[in-house]
């Protein structure tokens, strides 16, 4: 029987075969994103461990410092250690070249006298070609490229390369290559390597150290030599495996891909919407269909298995379709994820061609049918439970849609309340998946409301679309309220693409809000230099010598040399910047959120305390007067907590100090942001090129007004953003897909009850101003649950996801400009597709539309 | 050109269907029908009475010839312009009623003139007392699936005599409707016959039905078979005969 049932539907489809094409659009869209994030998302984290593996060659453990560099001595200890077969000192550094359009370029001190045995594979004598290897190491300026990038700059032996060291702008001479696999790969081959003392003099690393690598002997374990290492060495060092770092990158982009990963339950969610609509629509259209099926003696269970099987053959090829799509679409994602944290982290990655992942495409199958078999459910269910007699009779016996009524409404708000109250009391250390789960009660609770939101919101609209538009403004709010599941459906898709983007939006807004606050309270300074473009370069620092030269530049009153390094602290990570906390806490009155500004003042500039950011407290549960420990090259430094503040750089912590304390303890006295504050009637644009001589033949040093310093960060803060700004672009697309996918249904669905109208006398212009009427009815509903929906997800964003990934407490701020924006784009997108579909309708001869003989 | 009193006639109207072959579903009938007569189209299925009543009421074109309504020929008249003579002057009772689902009874009379520009009130008020002429004031908020046939082919009924149009077309409307229901809208078309002196153009299969017309037009293959009128000038039908 499921045979011929099959035959039927098969005839069906091939009668709406544009309804059947926007519903399997529908599922391939959801199963799409779906597919391409989750792939996007593993071959980017695949790719930032194939980088870290790659330029640890062969080493099983790596000694650092975090983001400082340590003193050479340490390498003696290292190899002192039982179990250490070999221990290679590394300078790294990401610098900038003079060459036209190269972009940055990873410069990789070693030490090239040994055998280099550690990158054997990677860097050995077949993989390095050095003619005059004499030369090579005794000649500082002297450098390997990789082949990619000697093909790319036709660079030859002999050819010099500019590059901007700490002593300004130097040529180097190539002077060996390196075989176009291994290291070479990283950095699409931007890879320069040179003699360890080279590179420690060029980078401002004399008897320093950014890294050692070490080959453990195969008779100890691993985890043995580890642990001696950690007894062995001052704990502000960190000893650890090189996939630990592939780890942290990891974990400094699980904000990214929590976020991707959201909006791909999304875009499936709006799938899920489309199918339930478009099945609803089919019952409704085969009514009579239904009916016969009945009286041949079809059962009410096959007639329900009939839609069912016809909602999984949709998710069949709707999902097959999706994989494909998502496939292509995760190669764009890896991309554009990729460049967005190299920009955003500094973070280098291996540009890599996705993997297609069978089980990840299993997955993203079986979500696609198993959502196409729920959204089929209702509809089938419906079909199941027509009366066949009243159905043959061939009289308007369409179902009464099922009565919307308060025991749904009141159980939508239950859910609400009881997701916004778990959300809010619940601790945050339940994990942002249980909380995800408030989130999702609390956006299905508004599903169950919108059939009386619908309803309510029609009404509030009936008297201003009657004033405006005559007849046919009621005529059109009067059809949505009147079909309020069919309504909801087209609202519901709308309402979460657009909490979504709203949600998004208010998540920006704040922050940028929080760093706009914070901005004001901490930078106050007439000047400001910088070591890049970013916000400070992970690799690159003003010497002290460099500060020097400028804060002694007559007119300078004052001056503050920040220095901003990540510490390794257990195994949570941290930002420690280093400044004069005199001159801080003096040009920023209100400075702090918690603490006595007067006795934090006093304690921070003599190096007895500690200034924390609000979310270093959150996430360490160290408060005001507490002892903070933080593990150093030098030991140990344990100060108290004297003061506590809203910092919003970065999502770690951030413990403030003063520079002559950090100086002490990590040895490390270059900067990356000189402040300066400019005596009376100094012209702030004259000194900037005072400056800019000063500081003539460094590499680029980035000099702003606060002004422009406060555009900067606007503009970093975007470039932050992108990925966010990527989602909500998403998010829209789904939007309006499930915008224009509903209203073709539905006004498909209508042709009949159009081609009534007609007959009836109704102008072709005022059905179509009808249907565009009702559309953009329906879009202001939508739009205005979608704004419900975005303060509820906004919350959860916000007060929720921000909290627990960063411990950060940002104010809510209203994102006025997207409302505003997203408005008119909505309505424009609902107008032109029920323009569309409207002419499509009226184009069908009457006769045919009310199926007359 | 057409007589004056004539309010619907048919000149040489053919109308084809092509589908591999040229099928003609009217072919070269003409037919006058004048002011305030009742006639009754009978034949077979595939005869073209439906096809006679979409020509006249505007909804199809003829392949030649030219059909006129109420002095206005309608093959010089745009789509729209077909639409409004419809919505003026014509008022359509179908067999499966065409009521608009969603709609209440009293939305479903008073939207012809809602499509007009009238206001909501003046519709409904205008609805409300045909729909007490029909009998059904007191099912005014129902909608079509509260309602019997009988009560919603009542409702369409109202709501094709709303602009007191000089012409009533029904397509078989008491053909979904038992016998009972179907007398009662025929008693309901004699009465409002009498009353507004209105043209009724009624196709049916039913002899009866056609019994209360005065006269009789019977199609065969497109052509019309047999045009004659009816002694008495219709029946009285009562529920008694049922």
């Amino acid at each position: 029987m499921l045979g011929a049932l099959t035959l039927v539907t098969i005839r069906q489809w091939r009668l709406h075969k544009l309804r059947l094409v926007l519903t399997l659009s529908g599922i391939a869209l959801g199963v799409a994103v779906f597919f391409a994030v989750r792939t996007a998302n593993t071959t980017l984290v695949s790719s930032l461990a194939t980088t870290v593996e790659k330029l640890a060659g062969q080493a099983t453990l790596q000694v650092s410092a975090g983001e400082a560099s340590f003193p050479q001595e340490v390498l003696r200890s290292v190899r002192n250690t039982p179990g250490v077969k070999l221990a290679e000192p590394v300078v790294e550094r990401v610098v900038q070249t003079a060459l036209p359009d190269a972009g940055n370029i990873l410069v990789l001190g070693v030490d090239t006298a040994s055998d280099l045995k550690l990158y054997e594979g990677e860097l050995d004598e077949a993989g390095l070609e050095i003619s005059n290897p004499l030369a090579f190491s005794e000649r500082p300026d002297s450098i390997a490229i990789s082949r990619p990038f000697s093909e790319r700059y036709g660079l030859k032996e002999g050819d010099r390369v500019p590059i901007h060291t700490q002593r300004g702008r130097q040529d180097f001479t190539v002077r060996g290559f390196f075989k176009t696999t291994g290291a070479s790969v990283v950095f699409g081959g931007n890879l320069v390597l040179m003699d360890i003392y080279a590179a420690q003099a060029a980078f401002d690393r004399v008897d320093r150290l950014d890294r050692i690598d070490i080959m453990t002997d195969p008779a100890r374990s691993v985890d043995a030599v580890e642990q001696d290492l950690r007894s062995r060495l001052p704990a502000g060092l960190e000893v650890a495996r090189p996939d630990r770092r592939g780890q942290d990158l990891e974990k400094a982009v699980s904000a990214l891909r929590l976020g991707l990963f959201m909006m791909s339950l999304l875009t499936l969610t709006v799938g899920v919407f489309i199918i339930f609509n478009s099945l609803s629509v089919s019952v409704n259209q085969r009514w009579k269909e239904i009916g016969v099926l009945r009286a041949i003696g079809v059962e009410a269970s096959r007639v329900q298995q009939m839609f069912l099987f016809e909602a999984a053959l949709m998710g069949l090829v709707g999902s097959a379709v999706g994989v494909g799509v998502g496939y292509a679409l995760a190669g764009g994602a890896t991309r554009i994820m990729g460049s967005v944290l190299d920009s955003m982290y500094g973070l280098v990655s291996t540009p890599e061609r996705p993997a297609f992942h069978w089980d990840y495409a299993i997955t993203a199958f079986v979500i696609g049918v198993s959502a196409s078999l729920l959204a089929g459910w209702l509809p089938a269910r419906a079909a199941s439970r027509l009366d066949p007699v009243m159905a043959l009779h061939n009289i308007e016996v369409q179902r009464r849609e099922a009565v919307l009524g308060w025991s749904r409404f009141l159980l939508g708000l239950l859910l609400i309340l009881v997701g916004l109250a778990c959300t809010f009391f619940s601790p945050r250390g339940v994990g942002l998946m249980v909380h995800f789960t408030y989130s999702i009660m609390v956006q299905f609770g508004l599903v169950l409301l919108l059939p009386k939101l619908v309803v309510w919101g029609s009404r509030f609209l009936r008297p201003a679309m009657g004033r405006l538009f005559g007849a046919e403004g009621l005529i059109a709010v009067d059809a949505a309220v009147r079909m309020p599941r069919r309504t909801s459906a087209t609202v519901g898709a709308l309402m979460l693409g657009l909490s979504f983007v709203f949600s998004v939006g208010a998540f920006i807004h704040s922050h940028k809000a929080a760093l706009n606050r914070m901005l004001d309270r901490c930078v106050n300074a007439d000047l400001m230099i910088a070591t890049s473009d970013q916000l400070r370069s992970r690799t690159y620092h003003f010497s002290a010598e460099q500060e020097q030269r400028v804060t002694s530049l007559p007119g300078v009153k004052h001056s503050d040399g920040l220095r901003l390094t990540g510490v390794a602290q257990g195994a949570d990570d941290l930002i420690v910047i280093a400044r004069n906390m005199d001159v801080w806490f003096s040009n920023s009155p209100g400075l702090l959120d918690e603490g006595d500004e007067r006795k934090a003042h006093q304690l921070a500039m003599r190096g007895e305390g500690f200034v924390i950011s609000q979310n270093q407290s959150v996430r360490s549960g160290v408060g005001l007067g507490d002892q903070l420990r933080l593990e150093t090259p030098a030991g140990p430094l344990v100060r108290p907590v004297v003061g506590i503040l809203e910092f919003y750089y970065v999502e770690k912590g951030t413990v403030f100090m003063d520079r002559e304390l950090y100086k002490k303890f990590w040895g490390d006295n270059s900067v990356d942001l000189i402040l300066l504050n400019l005596e009376t009637g100094v012209d702030r644009s004259a000194f900037k090129a005072e400056i800019n001589r000063a500081m003539a033949g460094e590499q680029r040093a980035f000099i702003y007004t606060s002004e422009e310093y406060k555009q900067w960060t606007a503009r970093l803060t975007d470039q932050f953003f992108t990925l966010t700004y990527l989602e909500m672009l998403i998010a829209s697309f789904v939007a309006a897909m499930g915008l224009i996918n509903m209203l073709v249904i539905s006004v498909s669905e209508r042709q009949r009850e159009l081609g009534i109208l007609r007959a009836l006398g109704g102008l072709r212009s005022q059905v179509r101003k009808i249907v565009l009427l009702e559309a953009a009815s329906i879009s202001l509903v939508g739009f205005a649950t979608g704004v419900l929906a975005g303060l509820f997800n906004a919350y959860f964003l916000i007060h929720t996801t921000a909290r627990i990934i960063a411990g950060f407490n940002v104010r809510f701020q209203f994102p006025l400009t997207v409302v505003l924006v997203t408005l008119p784009v909505v309505l424009l997108v609902a107008l032109a597709a029920a323009w569309w579909t409207a002419q499509r309708a009226l184009r069908l001869p009457v006769v045919e539309a009310i199926g007359y003989e | 050109m057409t007589e004056p009193d004539n309010v619907v006639q048919l000149q040489r109207v053919s109308k084809a269907y092509a589908d591999g072959q040229i099928f003609y579903a009217l072919n070269q009938i003409d037919v006058a029908v004048t002011r305030g007569e009742r006639v009754a189209i009978m034949g077979p299925s595939g005869s073209g009475k439906s096809t006679m009543l979409n020509l006249i009421c505007g909804l199809d074109v003829p392949t030649s010839g030219s059909v006129w309504v109420d002095g206005t020929e309608l093959s010089q008249l745009s789509d729209d312009q077909r639409t409004r003579l419809r919505r003026e002057k014509i008022g359509m009772i179908f067999q499966s009623f065409n009521l608009l689902p969603t709609l209440s009874a009293l939305e479903n009379v008073s939207l012809p003139l809602r499509l007009r520009d009238r206001s909501r009130r003046e519709a409904e008020k205008r609805a409300l007392e045909l729909l007490e002429r029909v009998g059904l004031h007191r099912q005014a908020t129902h909608r079509p699936d509260e309602m019997s046939g009988g009560e919603c082919q009542r409702v369409a009924i109202a709501r094709a005599l709303i602009f007191d149009p000089p012409l009533l077309l029904a397509d078989e409307p008491t053909g979904n409707l038992d016998s009972a229901s179907g007398k009662g809208i025929l008693q309901l078309l004699d009465e409002l016959h009498r009353e507004l002196n209105s043209t009724i153009l009624l196709v049916t299969h039913d002899e009866y039905t056609a019994a209360t017309c005065e006269r009789m037009l019977i199609l065969r293959d497109g052509r019309v078979a047999e045009d004659r009128l009816r002694a008495t000038g219709g029946n009285d039908p009562s529920p008694e005969d049922a």
